[in-house]
């Protein structure tokens, strides 16, 4: 393949590309428990043109692309062998931030939390906070993968405040959406206008249908104060009946519940609610009064809230358990085989004793030394994204067999009954994409007509593979 | 080409950490503060191979018999200032700075350092100093020699670039110290600290030097060193006793610790340098996230009267390597310019006239940089600045 890496290298320059084992080696796993496959090549576009050119030439010679953002997901990221990888972190760039029309236009490699600190320093904020889990996320991966945001009680899944996408095309067409396919208009303002929703089709993609080359994303004032509430409950039921009612009334920004895993330190209880309030002063008055009458009425105890806002503020995890960092997460050669998706909110109270029941009838669990993390619920306005996070010892092979297998058996016992996944990727498709019927084979359609080649992600999503029958091997 | 799989893999002895890394990529950047660098090696290598989470995917590889040692791994190792900010930023709190000293040394076990450390400190294990020099030029910088091997409680350690190549350095802070009226000793015959054969992976070479030190030090009585040099105080305080295997049996300073006290205690004062003057002071890799000295340099700093200090943006934990460290400058000049041309346009950028800093290699490389962007940013040693304008009771 010498004559292809020579093309690679004319097309982003030679410092771009690389084929040393020991660049390729870094760029197959995600913070999943599973490596792919070792690619080929590793380049590194610096345009959109750049990327236009090759995409062409991995039609041309039927090598498939991978996307690669920062890789912090943490569902396996499905990287083919031999593949060429393309990372977008030299496309990194803030564009514009449009004051006056409410946008910021990113590249995708921008780091999502980078951009939200230079829209800080303007009093600006994107409109939906933090991206997904990680704040070394990109904005194309989180755009591509539609994350559940922090503050999505209030402000709902990052997809919803995409404004306009570029795409690149698998055939290497440059597409524009909303308003901004007019070529005539000067900039992004609206997603609802030239026909249907295009950026719909690529946000949740995972990179499967066009490789997004440029985001713009509504943004606002920051909200004038942070408020925080910390609960304690007796049981599931009175926690989440608490969070139906305060949904109900969208009493806050972000309600975070706490259903298995390490309890807070120093709080006694069984379900905990995190909740943040972020508005002006009258309002967030309002939403506290809100949120602690419901809370109160289903027998919560109101806790220190500093362990709130010290998430909030330092997005850390161990904040929500009352706990410092360090302590949570230092020295420990864990990796967490997450099965996560949304639940509609009363069905908690059957899911959480559901899984409870599953991990205490499992033998191999603590055999093996596996633990509960957590089972932490991030509230949408009006349902539950639920991570069930297991951990297994990382040095173990066996643990890490038993840690796949327990994802593979609470994916069953979940998406057989409420739960429908996010982000969705190699590690979680085989065992929701064949549960989805006539829109996996419409989804399976769209890829055929958009990528014929399957030079885009393959195997993403449970896309662009021959037949069902492989995808299904693969959970088994 | 060694087998992955050799008992003599140091990397094992850390296994647990490469396996501890979640590949979060906090390691990347500081994003909270904008899209700006934290590694500079990422930054000038670019592929991740380069950073700590694909240096911590090698380990893995190697451990796991996926990948060798070879050459290709040279740079992706020894191009690394050891500024430690990945440690200081890791999810999962990983001690890395372990995972590179395992790899430089099994590197180093098979012949493959970058071939101008590899003269380094072929020379260094002659000569006793990093730059070749005849060892009884050492401290030849000393006007005065009634200090030398006097047996006293306090020792300062020059350190090789202070003794011959920043000699003013050396003068500066040997004259500091004088003022304060302190009873201190010199070596005759004092040695390089060592941390050139770490950084080149060569443990025994290192324990050798150390050796030599801490039985002349203590030999005079020494219960207390000072240092001016942040990379010699790590290799006494930090990796003497774990090279060694006992711990150092007296007290390592900085030389901005020593001052602050008196600062404190009221018995150093200062002049006015430049009425209304702004500066910015670049905390060294090593004395700051290395050794946790940030607050007496700047202690120092607010209490010389008319001045005002500009932080830059990254300080602190935050701070950005000034591209020197761990010597890199011998294989990798383009790290080292890449890397000092960003520090020098972040100092420039608080609007300071004078960028203060307390370690040699900073120094060396800042004044570097000064000379080829042409800065009106005037760059200067902090205990030079003590020296010039302190008044000691």
């Amino acid at each position: 393949m010498a004559e292809l890496i020579e093309r690679l290298r004319s097309i982003c320059g030679p410092e771009h590309v690389s084929d040393a084992l020991a660049d390729r080696m870094c760029y197959r796993r995600d913070c999943g428990p599973t490596p792919g496959g070792v690619p080929g090549y590793i380049v590194r576009p610096e345009s959109t043109d750049e990327i236009v050119a090759l995409v062409k030439l991995a039609n041309e010679v039927g090598k498939p692309l991978f996307l690669w953002g920062r890789a912090t997901t943490f569902v396996d990221a499905g990287v083919k062998e031999g593949c060429i990888v393309l990372a977008l972190d030299l496309m990194n760039r803030i564009l514009k931030i449009d004051v006056e029309n409410q946008v910021v236009i990113t590249e995708p490699g921008a780091i999502w939390h980078a951009v939200d600190s230079e829209l800080g320093k303007l009093g600006l904020e994107m409109t939906v906070p933090g991206g997904g889990g990680m704040f070394s996320c990109t904005v194309g991966g989180t755009v591509a993968f539609n994350a559940v945001p922090h503050g999505i009680s209030e402000y709902g899944v990052t997809g919803n405040h995409v404004v306009a996408l570029e795409v690149v095309l698998p055939d290497g067409a440059v597409i524009r959406t909303g308003s901004w396919a007019n070529a005539d208009a000067p900039f992004p303002i609206e997603r609802g206008a030239n026909g249907p929703d295009l950026a719909g089709l690529f946000i949740g993609a995972c990179g499967t249908l066009g490789i997004i080359t440029q985001v713009a994303l509504r943004i606002r004032r920051i909200p004038e104060c942070e408020r925080f509430l910390f609960y304690a409950f007796d049981t599931i039921d009175q926690c989440v009946d608490a969070v139906a009612g305060i949904q109900h009334q969208n009493g806050a920004t972000f309600l975070i519940g706490l259903f298995g895993g390490p309890p807070p330190t120093g709080v006694g209880g069984k379900a905990f609610l995190q909740i943040i309030i972020r508005d002006h002063e009258a309002r967030a008055a309002e939403r506290m009064q809100i949120c602690r009458a419901v809370c109160e009425s289903f027998a919560g105890r109101p806790q220190n809230s500093e362990g709130t806002r010290r998430y909030w503020t330092e997005h850390m995890y161990s904040w929500l358990r009352n706990t410092p960092p360090d302590a949570y997460y230092g020295s420990r050669p864990y990796y967490c085989p997450e099965v996560a998706g949304f639940v509609p909110t009363q069905a908690l109270k059957q899911a959480i004793p559901l899984v409870q029941q599953y991990i205490a009838n499992n033998a191999e669990f603590a055999r093996v030394g596996m633990r509960v993390k957590g089972m932490d619920v991030y509230f949408s306005p009006n349902a539950a994204f639920l991570w069930v996070d297991t951990l297994y010892p990382e040095m173990d092979r066996e643990a890490w067999r038993v840690g796949l297998r327990v994802r593979a058996e609470i994916s069953e016992l979940l998406f057989g009954r409420w739960m429908s996944p996010g982000g969705i990727v190699a590690g979680i498709a085989p065992y929701i994409m064949p549960r989805l019927g006539p829109t996996y084979e419409l989804m399976k359609r769209l890829k055929a007509a958009l990528d014929p080649r399957n030079i885009l992600n393959p195997g993403v999503l449970g896309l662009g593979l021959p037949a069902d029958s492989q995808l299904l091997e693969q959970s088994r | 080409m060694s087998k992955p799989n050799e008992p003599d893999l140091r990397l094992r002895s850390v296994a647990q950490s490469t396996y501890e890394c979640l590949r979060c990529a906090f390691c990347f950047d500081l994003s909270w503060l904008g899209p700006v660098n934290l590694c500079p090696s990422y930054a000038w290598g670019a592929f991740e191979s380069y950073g700590a989470r694909g240096r911590m995917t090698i380990a893995r590889a190697i451990l796991e018999g996926e990948l060798a040692y070879d050459e290709s791994l040279i740079p992706r190792v020894f191009a690394c200032t050891e500024c430690r900010a990945c440690a200081d930023h890791c999810f999962k709190y990983i001690d890395t700075n372990k995972v590179y000293t395992a790899l430089r040394q099994d590197l180093a076990a098979r012949g493959l350092i970058p071939p101008q450390l590899a003269a380094a400190v072929d020379g260094l294990a002659e000569s006793h100093n990093l730059y070749g020099e005849p060892h009884a030029n050492r401290q030849a910088w000393l006007k005065h020699r009634e200090r030398l091997d006097k047996p006293a409680r306090v020792a300062f350690f020059v350190g090789c670039t202070p003794a011959y190549v920043r000699r003013t350095m050396a003068g500066d802070a040997y004259a500091a110290l004088e003022a304060s009226g302190l009873d201190f000793t010199v070596l005759g015959d004092e040695w390089c600290c060592g941390h050139p054969f770490l950084a080149a992976g060569q443990r025994e070479r290192a324990a050798e030097v150390m050796r030599h030190n801490v039985d002349t030090l203590t030999r005079l009585g020494v219960e207390r060193v000072v240092f001016d040099c942040p990379g010699c105080m790590r290799a006494f305080r930090e990796d003497a006793p774990e090279v060694l295997g006992e711990p150092l049996p007296f007290a390592a300073v900085h030389i901005t610790e020593e001052l602050a006290r008196q600062v404190q205690e009221g018995r150093l004062r200062f002049d006015v340098f430049q009425s209304g003057v702004v500066v910015t002071y670049h905390d060294p890799c090593t004395l700051g996230r290395g050794l946790g000295v940030y607050d007496a340099p700047r202690a120092i700093i607010e209490a010389m009267p008319g001045m005002r200090l500009a932080e830059m943006p990254r300080h602190k934990r935050d701070a950005y390597c000034c591209g020197a460290g761990s010597f890199v400058r011998y294989d990798y000049p383009g790290l080292v310019e890449k890397t000092g041309v960003e520090r020098f346009r972040e100092i420039e950028a608080t609007g300071a006239q004078v960028a203060l800093t307390t370690c040699p290699a900073c120094l060396t490389q800042f004044q570097h940089i000064h000379g080829k962007l042409q800065s009106r940013v005037q760059v200067m040693d902090l205990v030079a600045l003590v020296n010039r304008i302190g008044r000691w009771r």
